[in-house]
């Protein structure tokens, strides 16, 4: 007869978060303006809460407000890692295992942006250069891309964490497609599409049929208030950052000859 | 025949559901079935008025759920038609009145009573009362004017099927969706003004069940209490008769969406 319960001990992958301030109102203030618009940007992640980088020890942490603050946002805190030895006690209290040096070692860790945390916005002229805010971290390892069979419709929004992400249909007005790869669309892109969400330069927004609201690749932005040009309007095209010879990166947006 | 629930929703307000709610109830119940049609807007409601019942509502959907009355009560028999039924909306209540279980079990004490086909008419908007309707449906009717907002809310309203219907919500297959093209004018089209229905479908991707002409008939019949499609030698009566034939499968050619410039003399002597 199997026993009911079973000890095995192994690795976990885990997200950190690095705390420099314990102060929950700042931290919520910078959590707000990193994912603020984007609901769901976690996933549930397990976390350790990292505080190898902590500026000044508060007397007291309020543990509670700060495990909630990262719930909030879809953190799931498990451990608290290099804490000050009077808050040791409290971390225990509410609930986080406290990690030693060793025990909580990692490796492999990349650092993790939000797709819109400092928006650069393309000039108007495609020959003028775009501020970036590059980060040249390599995407995280390639999850199966993402493919959606139906049009993304007014009002809703898809996020391909790790991946590209193809779609069947058409993205409509008011609809939002977000990938942390390349975004293919066969069908009509007419709302918002932003490639490269977590900072991969390299990623492109392609379509049989350009016509959308915003194109963004790893925060480079651009909007057609002006209207699209004739030779792109309705044709298929790809969205892509270029050097120019300034050594800066462009969106330009290219035909594409399909036959 | 399985009961097949069918909602009738836009998004946007004033296109055409409830109209067109009445004459495709109607035009089933012409055809034999046993039809049922709900005004799921509580506290607006104008069903009871296009059907010509208002004078006849004892009983309404609220009162049903809350358990003073039952179906059989508060159902009105169309005075047009052999085998439709009305159950109308609250006037008084507020739409947090309707709830899931409420309408679930009526939805389903009318499948027992027989019904062949349940019409939801929705309300305009993407707020509980317009929930309520589409969750139980099997089919939708996304009624659209040829207009770029009406167009932009009917997408929204697609996508809320797709995600917020019972069957979407338990993975099952997903709601049958038709696109009824309402308040057409040939005649603007060809000038250029307006969109036309190639273009809705374009941007919707959605099947085209019928394409309903701008008509003067449409006020008349609503003023006289009578659904259009009861309207002798009407275009748009004509029209709701094609989109009833096509959901049930039969071939109609698309009517009334060419538009042929009058000849000389008529231009000149009018007629």
């Amino acid at each position: 007869m199997s026993k009911p319960i079973e000890f095995k001990a192994g690795t976990l992958s885990a997200m950190s978060a690095i705390i420099r301030e314990l102060d929950n109102v700042r931290l919520a203030d910078s959590m707000h303006t990193m994912l603020g618009g984007l609901g769901e940007f976690f996933a549930g992640e397990a976390t350790v809460i990292d505080l190898t980088q902590l500026t000044k020890a508060p007397d007291r942490a309020d543990w509670v407000g700060l495990l909630s603050l990262l719930r909030r946002y879809g953190l799931q805190p498990i451990a608290v890692r290099h804490a000050p030895e009077h808050l040791v006690d409290s971390a225990r209290k509410a609930g986080l295992a406290v990690l030693s040096p060793e025990a909580g070692r990692m490796t492999g860790e990349r650092t993790v942006t939000a797709p819109t945390a400092a928006p650069a916005p393309a000039a108007p002229a495609a020959t003028e250069p775009a501020q970036a805010s590059l980060d040249m971290t390599p995407p995280p390892a390639n999850v199966s891309t993402m493919i959606i069979e139906r049009p993304l419709r007014s009002g809703q929004q898809i996020y391909a964490r790790g991946s590209d992400v193809v779609i069947l249909g058409g993205v409509s007005n008011g609809a939002e497609i977000i990938a942390d790869g390349s975004i293919h669309c066969y069908g009509p892109l007419r709302g918002r599409a932003l490639a490269g969400a977590q900072g991969d330069t390299k990623a492109r927004i392609i379509t049989t049929c350009f016509a959308p609201e915003l194109v963004s690749i790893a925060g480079v932005y651009r909007t057609f208030e002006r209207g699209i040009a004739a030779n792109l309007a309705g044709k298929p095209a790809h969205a892509v950052l270029r050097a120019s010879t300034a050594g800066q990166q462009t969106l330009n947006i290219e035909t594409l000859q399909l036959d | 025949m399985v009961t097949r629930i069918v909602v009738v929703t836009s998004g946007k307000g004033g296109v055409g559901k409830t109209t067109s709610s009445a004459s495709f109830a109607s035009g089933l119940a012409l055809r034999g079935f046993k039809t049922a049609v709900i005004d799921f807007d509580v506290g607006l409601r104008n069903l009871d008025l296009i059907m010509g019942c208002e004078r006849r509502v004892v009983y309404d959907f609220v009162n049903v759920i809350s358990g003073d009355a039952n179906l059989h009560q508060a159902l009105i028999k169309d005075r047009h038609c052999e085998n439709l039924f009305v159950l109308p909306a609250s006037q008084t209540r507020d739409k947090d009145a309707l709830t899931e279980e409420g309408v679930e079990k009526i939805l389903n004490d009318l499948k027992h009573m027989g019904f062949d086909y349940i019409v939801c008419d929705s309300p305009a908007g993407i707020e509980h009362g317009a929930i309520m309707a589409l969750t139980f449906a099997d089919e939708a009717i996304v009624v659209t004017n040829p207009e770029v907002s009406s167009i932009r809310d009917s997408d929204r309203i697609l996508g809320i099927l797709q995600s917020k219907s019972r069957r979407a919500r338990d993975g099952l297959e997903p709601v049958k969706e038709h696109l009824l093209i309402t308040r057409y004018s040939a005649k603007r089209v060809d000038e250029g003004e307006m969109l036309s229905y190639k273009d809705v479908q374009e941007l919707l991707r959605v099947p085209l069940i019928g394409v309903i002409p701008e008509s003067e008939s449409v006020l008349q019949a609503s003023n006289a209490g009578t659904p259009v499609i009861h309207t002798k030698e009407e275009d748009a009566a004509a029209a709701y008769q094609d989109v009833v034939a096509r959901f049930l499968g039969e071939e109609r050619e698309l009517r009334f969406v060419n538009f042929e410039k009058p000849g000389i003399f008529k231009r000149l002597f009018g007629g």
